[in-house]
């Protein structure tokens, strides 16, 4: 009786909070809409083959095949570099740390998270590409496996502190079940909890794969800039260019609506879809660990 | 020594082994940043304009103008986040509408950031006609860090305790009411701690107002609505690229320990009160 008069109590208050919530909810379906509709003019030149050519010259022809690999290559490199670590620290923190020192843990990965990107990139470029260039031998430190290595660096915090509480938010009866049992702690680990926390690990790990595939500035200063798939495809210390190094790179002198602005939103288009896709699944996952 | 020690011993072994290597990692890159940037660090630095394209003076106006864009992003997004969870707590009822809000909410803080710069500066560049602006960017870090405020603030309006709300209820108090004396007071920490966090965000960011909101030399304060700003973001951007030369790296280094800097005093500022709140809880 009272909700249902406030809901029809119309006031000043209402319309206020109620503008909030459409510009709130509405934005990202405005974005959605938008990337739509500023890529129609690319595909009308390329047609669906936009997303599988492989050339990519400003005013001539648009491909998106060597920025989508690149993506796919520098996040998955970074996925596989990064989850020994992050799922061992998140073991350690969640089973064998007392409270405080977990909590003070947990602290120090919510700060470290917030590592402004431009912050990697510097380190990136001034360190990280000479590093790899005299460990592996390369003329150029600016590769597809620089790129992943300083992302799996940067998503490690993320990772590691999402796997924590998907870890801990396993029941401690559970543990002490297997305790008694005669499980060894690290038993106890291996064989009930991570099998008990295991959607929430992969929602976890699929969040972070989202965060990774849309980091720019990060990427961008040490993947190369160079739109070509690498020979072999799988020669990951080759230059290659992702789909958020690619915006950054050529926004600025495309910005407008010719071809070539269309094409980059596009990339946007394929981008938004493919992190949408992970963080859907990584939030189905966290909810079913619930 | 039984197979089933060893194991368990070097299964330890292997867990203290990787979570010292991460936490080595993040150590070296934090303790990096200190080194390099505090030989760059004077009082004339943090004061002074930046001459001869940053190689030489400080990063005053670079400072100020990340400033600007956080404080006003942060200026801008806060009514409309603190209005959409009152309406999403207050006014919609039906679970399922509440689920698709949250959903939406949630998918936004998802998008990456680069494509708000892409389809920022289309609405507020190229529609509202701002150009390559400090509102521009503004406006566009106003809506990365939507998410942020957002879901900061409702977790903090969810767990006010339900008798508050019905006390003010047996009171008579209409929303506007209710929400001015029991709700905005009794969720003010999620307010704070939601606002900076945003901040902390909006600093840390540089895809999204790279070519969208700033310019590199001749800039200093915005004069106008439609003039660029020079931030630390992409001061540090632009001297990276010439990491050949030491002095731009120096003064690249000194502008990265700054812009550390505030993002890490707004971060501890958050978990400082969050934690203060929780001993407050357990008391």
């Amino acid at each position: 009786m009272i909700q249902h008069s406030m809901f029809h109590e119309k006031g000043p208050v209402f319309w206020w909070t109620g503008l909030a919530g459409v510009m709130a909810a509405g934005t990202i379906v405005i974005l959605f809409a938008s990337l739509v509709i500023e890529s129609v003019p690319v595909f009308k030149a390329e047609g669906i083959s936009f997303l599988w050519g492989v050339d990519w010259f400003a005013g001539e022809n648009y491909g998106a095949l060597p920025m989508i690999f690149g993506s796919l290559a520098v996040t998955g490199l970074a996925v596989v570099m990064v989850l020994p670590f992050a799922l061992a620290s998140a073991i350690l923190t969640s089973e064998f740390l007392s409270g405080r020192a977990r909590l003070m843990v947990k602290a120090a990965m919510e700060l470290l998270a917030g590592v402004p990107g431009i912050i990697y990139g510097l380190m990136g470029i001034s360190l990280l590409t000479i590093w790899v260039r005299d460990v592996f031998g390369l003329i150029d430190g600016n590769t597809l496996f620089t790129a992943g290595l300083l992302l799996a660096v940067m998503i490690l915090p993320t990772i590691m502190t999402l796997s924590e509480d998907a870890l801990s938010s396993v029941p401690g009866e559970l543990r002490d079940t297997a305790l008694s049992l005669g499980l060894t702690r690290m038993e106890t680990v291996t064989k009930v909890v991570v099998p008990q926390a295991l959607p929430g690990l992969a929602g976890a790990v699929f969040l972070g794969i989202g965060r990774a595939m849309g980091e720019t500035i990060a990427v961008m200063l040490v993947i190369g800039g160079i739109d070509r798939l690498p020979q072999p495809w799988f020669n990951l210390f080759a230059p290659g260019q992702s789909i958020p190094s690619k915006i950054g790179r050529e926004a600025a002198e495309a910005l407008g609506f010719d071809v070539q602005w269309s094409a980059l939103i596009a990339l946007g288009l394929v981008l938004f879809v493919m992190v949408m896709t992970l963080t859907f699944a990584g939030n189905v996952l966290l909810r079913k660990a619930r | 020594m039984n197979r089933r020690l060893l194991k368990e011993r070097l299964s330890m072994f292997a867990l203290y082994g990787l979570t010292a290597g991460g936490g080595l990692i993040l150590a070296v890159i934090l303790i990096t940043v200190f080194t390099k940037g505090a030989p760059a660090l004077s009082v004339s630095f943090l004061f002074e304009a930046s001459r001869n394209f940053g190689l030489e003076g400080g990063i005053f106006y670079q400072t100020l103008g990340t400033l600007i864009l956080m404080a006003g992003a942060a200026l801008v997004c806060l009514p409309v986040a603190l209005g959409s969870v009152l309406f999403q707590t207050e006014f919609l009822h039906s679970p399922q509408l509440k689920k698709i809000f949250r959903l939406l909410i949630y998918s936004l803080n998802a998008v990456p950031t680069i494509i708000f710069g892409l389809i920022g500066y289309l609405f507020f560049g190229v529609f509202l006609e701002a150009g390559v602006s400090w509102v521009t960017g503004v406006l566009i870090l106003a809506v990365m860090i939507l998410p942020t405020l957002h879901v900061s603030i409702h977790e903090a309006v969810e767990t006010i305790p339900k008798h508050y709300r019905e006390a003010g209820l047996a009171l008579g108090l209409s929303p506007g009411q209710q929400m001015r004396a029991v709700i905005l007071p009794q969720s003010l920490h999620g307010i704070v701690t939601g606002t900076l966090l945003g901040l902390a965000r909006a600093a840390g960011e540089t895809a999204a107002i790279m070519f969208t909101a700033t310019a590199f030399s001749g800039v200093d304060l915005p004069q106008s609505w439609t003039d660029p700003v020079t931030t630390l973001q992409t001061h540090i951007l632009v001297l990276a690229q010439e990491a050949a030369n030491p002095e731009a790296l120096t003064n690249a280094w000194g502008a990265g320990l700054v812009l550390l800097a505030i993002v890490f005093i707004l971060i501890t500022a958050t978990l400082w009160i969050r934690s203060g709140l929780e001993m407050e809880a357990e008391r």
